[in-house]
């Protein structure tokens, strides 16, 4: 029993930029969101370097990433992750914005994965992060999901561990830092994924170059995708400022610290 | 595990404007209008020329500084170029120069700079005084100002939309593969080891990447740079001893700035006479500015951080900057040596642009057009010397390419300019009268002076505060200093009666802040430290640590009791200053490289801005 | 005022998580005609902890196959429960349960959804609500026009609701078919490893000033351990860090019981605590940013210039963290 699986995963700005909101003509935006250097999201990329171990441990499957995002950007990104695992780039061209309505995302996104040819759907796996980190609703992948008719769907997942008859046992997040451990009879099924377990592959020209055959051809015919801010009105988008009156105590005995934080934790 | 090997035809070395340049040049003839194949490969019969580039930095688009240039190369590549589709740019519109004396009575100032302070100070305005005329050579009208970062971004993603040639981010170039003085490719870093190389369960051996021309763009500090000069030489007679630490920020101005897109300023004078300061000011009230603090600035505790600060807050500068907002950081060495620095440009199966083969114009201030322009023309003696089915050997790329750079207005410009800044060696004054000598005679008249390694200048403590302090108070701050493991540069500077920085949390920032808010520093697991210190025992016994006071990125801490600096890979810009500033030279190799490795690693900026 | 359709699932013993009773007060306090579906394996007993809410019916689904938490079946429930009950607002607790099955139910019902919200209020009679975009790092207010609008709300957002008595819960059937998916149960996080505990008062945050070497020239990775899991353990905190601190793991010296699931700040979590100590952290705004929702914030630190003292702590102790915490730890 193989897999196909199809990782969704877009770019988010690099997490280390300023990011400042500002009124786009079709809603909210960034200042300056085509010149922002952006990387792969965070949790998409675990979910891709899970896929292609799980392709490399079970033969015969196959990687697809579903890239929705402005192509010059996507072409960019390309270029940082490409090294590190093989996939197929399904791309298509659109907006990647976390102002973006989920519902519009996830329609397009589901729309470039049934038009995926060689895609069986009975051996399809659907990855994706857990939430972006752009729009941070956990909301995109399920709906996807939904759309494609997969009823077997997992959220926040560390670890997916496949059977030889095709299920697996998958361990999601839940609270207090506990783990929900389910059995799944086999794909078709939805995984968002968290962390996992995998560390980030190391950067691989022979795989760069190997996936730079499909990836330039695939956004050479990225079709454009309407997504908008759908049925939502922003009434307000802010960077809360927060500034306190920090008081500053120095050249003070440890013990009076100490005395002093504590009857602040018990206060 | 194996290491990994692969063919390719072109390997370049680091993506600025000079590999940029030849990529644009060659990407535009390896195709047919028809759709055929006209550059065909040589490792790959029959598909299109196979062109590889590797950039140490995390995306391409984190190129380090504000630039202003003539565009002329650049104009010749794009004919029909409107500024204005760079990203950040905006046509030169008006230049100042600006005299600033010193407010504050702490910088160092010779006799002579105090006379041209009283004599400037009659006619000052916010202490500075304005140059009435600018010279010619110095203009950079008709020109341009933009971001290097966001150009790099723009010419990126042009070339690789052509899906002609690939650049991979994120990969640094260990080294060139020479075999009997040819070089025959390039070696990318190890990845999966530990900091001191060390290999970890996921060790990753960097590839071989055999190539039939291996471009060398790697800037002025590249590793595979040095690692050539250090197996051919350079050239006789010819020296990189002279540098600067180019520290830089971009700043969102005040929103009623009186400032407009295409303001260029730039200033000398202050915060010690022998430090440049720069101010272009792009579209949407952004500003990028910055100072060169040089390799002659005989100073044992030179901070270009701290540096920078004060020349913010200079009046003439402040009025300006009051009420505006860090977005962004950065630092990198300039190869201040020019044509004099120029290495061996050519060899069997090797080439060299841009600034590491030295094409900064030392009279002019100007290196972007220059690099631009010796890219472009490695790519038309490539593309020659591919249809006309030849080698890259030495012979054959300097029959093309060096005789294209000879023959080009880079080399009459740089042989004008060589002598330059050899006034600069006995002093600011000699300094600017030779470069005024050089710029009005072009290149026929020059303050004669003679080039010191930049180890062989820096000051003693003792010499350097005879005068200005009493040496039992400078030894009790740096006994201290040494034996807390902390940076002297406040604490000496302060003493020195620098007034200390109003830290506002916007523009004037803690140096870590700077990092992070705006600089962004970044390294990615896996790679093994790029800065080493030779010899354990020199820096132990090295008086000044001056790489502790200069690190752009704190990246190079003081050790407890003075003891061999930390290096922090994490806060590390890759400006390379260590490298040329440390005060210790390398054993067994006096004279030529100082005690601090400055390799190939991974990481730095994150800022598209710079 | 819009009809709305409050849902909560059961926890393991067949009550209300208390993230359920906060939702239900803010829906209360927000909307009109109110309607309750629950969710378990029985309902009853979380049916009448909350009989006086003023409902107009508690709707439930119950059964075997409601009692563990299933994307399959939990989104089977909402369906069934929203078409019953017909609203225009559904408002969920944001559980991990919810925050799985919310979206495609809604999806199936012809509604949208928004989740992870933190505030939600009327303007002008019109529903509005808070959430965050890019990781805490700005917030928006919003409505949308469609309905049924879902929404999920983070906790602490209101007291929770209490109000026992007597329901009547009326059962709504939903058919179980074709489940693929089997729950095996919940498996609890190692004794020893310390995470970020949601529920507790304080968040501690190390940082990797407790890997530097000390005034003696020695890193003291046993007394920082000893150090911090002390006061872990007397105050039951949750346990944060720096990304440099989770970053030097990565570089091999450890603190055992670290990783970056502890890291806070921008490319860490955000969690939600009444008070934050940070130690031996430079205050930088990267990692700030993840104290958005810290509500009270101390700091210790040997740099009376680091980034708390820049409006970003309320106190800033300028002192050894380490002698500090050790006597913070005999006090306690």
């Amino acid at each position: 029993m193989s897999f196909h699986i199809v990782v969704c995963g877009s770019l988010v700005p690099d997490p280390l930029q300023t990011l400042e909101p500002m009124q786009g003509p079709t809603g909210p935006a960034l200042k300056n969101e085509m010149m922002l250097p952006a990387v792969l999201d965070p949790w998409a990329g675990h979910a891709l370097f899970e896929a292609a171990t799980l392709a490399a441990n079970v033969p015969g499957s196959k990687v697809w990433l579903v890239s929705l995002g402005p192509k010059a950007k996507l072409q960019q990104l390309m270029m940082s992750i490409a090294q590190k695992v093989a996939f197929d780039l399904v791309a298509v061209d659109g907006p990647a914005g976390g102002f973006l309505d989920a519902f519009e995302t996830a329609e397009a996104l589901a729309g470039a994965i049934d038009g995926i040819a060689g895609l069986e759907k009975d051996k399809m796996l659907l990855f994706g992060g857990c939430a972006s980190s752009s729009r941070d609703a956990s909301v995109t992948m399920q709906l996807i999901g939904e759309r494609l008719g997969i009823t077997d769907q997992f959220l926040a997942v560390d670890e997916l561990k496949p059977e030889a008859d095709g299920s697996f046992q998958i361990m999601e997040r839940i609270e207090a830092g506990e783990y929900l451990v389910s059995k799944c009879a086999g794909a078709p099924a939805m995984v968002g994924w968290a962390t996992g377990n995998l560390p980030e592959p190391p950067n691989n020209p022979q795989v760069g170059m190997q996936n730079m055959r499909t990836v330039m051809p695939a956004l050479q015919q990225a079709k454009p995708a309407q997504v908008g801010t759908g049925d939502v009105n922003f009434t307000k988008v802010e960077v809360p400022q927060q500034r306190r009156e920090t008081k500053i105590v120095k050249d003070t005995p440890v013990e009076e610290i100490a005395a002093d934080i504590v009857a602040w934790l018990k206060g | 595990m194996e290491r990994q090997m692969m063919e390719v035809d072109i390997a370049c070395v680091g993506f600025g404007p000079a590999t940029a340049g030849f990529l644009h040049t060659l990407s535009k003839a390896i195709m047919n209008e028809d759709g055929t194949v006209a550059l065909e490969s040589r490792v790959m019969p029959g598909a299109p020329l196979q062109v590889m580039c590797y950039e140490r930095a995390d995306d391409i688009s984190f190129g380090v500084s504000g630039v202003v240039t003539r565009g002329k190369a650049l104009r010749e590549s794009f004919p029909e170029l409107n500024v204005s589709e760079i990203p950040t740019a905006a046509e030169v519109a008006h230049e100042e120069v600006l005299y600033l004396t010193d407010p504050d009575g702490a910088s160092t100032r010779s006799t002579g700079v105090k006379m041209v302070d009283k004599v400037a100070g009659l006619l000052a305005k916010d202490n500075a005084f304005a140059l009435p005329w600018i010279p010619p050579f110095l203009r950079k009208e008709p020109g341009m100002v933009f971001s290097m970062g966001q150009f790099c971004q723009w010419i990126g993603q042009q070339l690789m939309g052509s899906g002609l040639v690939q650049i991979w981010p994120g990969m640094p170039v260990d080294s060139p593969l020479i075999e009997d003085d040819k070089v025959v490719g390039i070696r990318l870093a190890d990845q999966g080891v530990e900091k001191d190389g060390s290999p970890t369960p996921g060790y990753m051996p960097g590839m071989d990447l055999k190539a039939g021309l291996t471009v060398v763009g790697d800037g002025p500090v590249g590793a595979v740079g040095q690692k050539l000069d250090d197996h051919f030489g350079l050239p006789e007679g010819n020296h990189i001893d002279e540098w600067a630490a180019g520290m830089k920020a971009v700043v969102q101005l005040p929103g009623d700035t009186e400032l407009k897109p295409g303001f260029v300023l730039h200033t000398f004078g202050y915060p010690e006479p022998e430090i440049f300061g720069y101010m272009y000011v792009l579209p949407d009230n952004v500003a990028s500015l910055g100072i060169f603090v040089p390799s002659w600035l005989d100073n044992p505790i030179r901070s270009s951080f701290r540096m920078l600060q004060h020349w913010m807050q200079h009046p003439a500068v402040w009025k300006y900057l009051e009420g505006s907002t860090l977005k962004s950081w950065g630092a990198k060495s300039l190869q201040e040596s020019g044509m004099r620095g120029e290495p061996k440009l050519v060899g069997d199966g090797f080439a060299r642009v841009g600034e590491g083969s030295g094409t900064t114009n030392v009279l002019t201030g100007s290196g972007f057009d220059e690099a631009w322009a010796t890219g472009v023309q490695l790519a038309e003696a490539t593309i020659e010397l591919l249809k006309e089915g030849k080698s890259f050997s030495q012979f054959h790329l300097e029959e093309t390419y060096l005789k294209r750079r000879r023959s080009s207005w880079v080399e009459e410009e740089a042989q004008q300019a060589k002598k330059a800044r050899d006034g600069f060696t006995r002093g600011l004054i000699p300094g600017l009268i030779g470069m005024g000598m050089t710029g009005m005679t072009k290149g026929k008249l020059n303050m004669p002076g003679t080039p010191r390694r930049p180890w062989d200048r820096v000051p003693s403590f003792a010499d350097y505060f005879r005068g200005k302090l009493e040496a039992g108070e400078v030894k009790a701050i740096i006994d201290e200093c040494k034996a807390k493991g902390q940076s002297m540069v406040d604490p000496l500077m302060d003493k020195m009666g620098w007034k200390p920085i109003p830290y506002d949390g916007q523009l004037l920032l803690l140096h870590q802040d700077a990092l992070l808010l705006g600089g962004k520093v970044q390294a990615a697991h896996g790679f093994a430290d790029h800065v080493r210190f030779a010899d354990p025992e020199k820096c132990r016994a090295c008086e000044s640590q001056i790489c502790i006071s200069m690190c752009s990125g704190q990246a190079i801490a003081a050790s407890e009791g003075g003891d061999v600096p930390n290096f922090d890979r994490e806060k590390c810009v890759h400006c390379g200053i260590c490298m040329w500033n440390c005060t210790v030279g390398r054993k067994g190799d006096e004279g030529r490289r100082s005690n601090i490795i400055f390799d190939a690693g991974s990481g730095g900026f994150h800022s598209a801005e710079n | 005022m819009e009809k709305v359709l409050f849902i909560a699932h059961t926890d393991a013993d067949g009550n209300l998580p208390k993230a359920a009773l906060e939702t239900l007060t803010a829906a209360k306090a927000t909307c009109g005609d109110l309607t309750v579906g629950l969710i378990g394996a029985d309902v009853q007993a979380a049916a009448d902890s909350i009989a006086e809410c003023g409902a107009e019916a508690i709707l439930g689904v119950s059964g075997d196959a409601f009692g563990a938490s299933r994307y399959s079946t939990d989104a089977a429930a909402i369906e069934a429960l929203v078409k019953q009950a017909a609203p225009e607002v559904v408002i969920a607790p944001n559980t991990a349960r919810f925050a799985r099955s919310m979206p495609g139910a809604a999806f199936r019902c012809g509604g949208k959804i928004d989740t992870h919200i933190t505030g939600m209020f009327r303007e002008g009679g019109k529903l509005e609500v808070q959430r965050w975009y890019y990781r805490q790092r700005m917030s928006a207010t919003l409505s949308r026009e469609a309905r049924p609008w879902f929404l999920l709300l983070e906790g602490g957002l209101a007291e929770a609701f209490s109000g026992a008595g007597s329901a009547i819960v009326q059962t709504v059937d939903v058919a179980v078919d074709n489940v693929r998916t089997e729950v095996v149960g919940v498996q609890a996080p190692d004794s020893d490893a310390q995470t970020i505990r949601p529920e507790a008062e304080v968040l501690f945050v190390a940082g990797a000033g407790w890997m530097k070497k000390q005034a003696d020239g020695e890193v003291k990775i046993k007394d920082a351990e000893e150090i911090i899991l002390g006061f872990l353990d007397k105050t039951q905190a949750s346990l944060g860090s720096t990304k440099s601190l989770v970053d030097q793991e990565a570089e091999g010296d450890v603190l055992n019981f670290m990783s970056h699931m502890n890291q806070v700040g921008q490319t860490g979590s955000t969690p939600r605590h009444n008070k934050g100590l940070a130690t031996c952290c430079h205050g930088e705004e990267p990692h700030t940013v993840g104290w958005r929702f810290i509500n009270e914030r101390r700091a210790i630190s040997l740099d009376a210039n680091c980034g708390w003292a820049q409006g970003k702590a309320d106190v800033l102790y300028i002192a050894d963290a380490f002698e500090v915490m050790k006597k913070v730890n005999e006090l306690l």
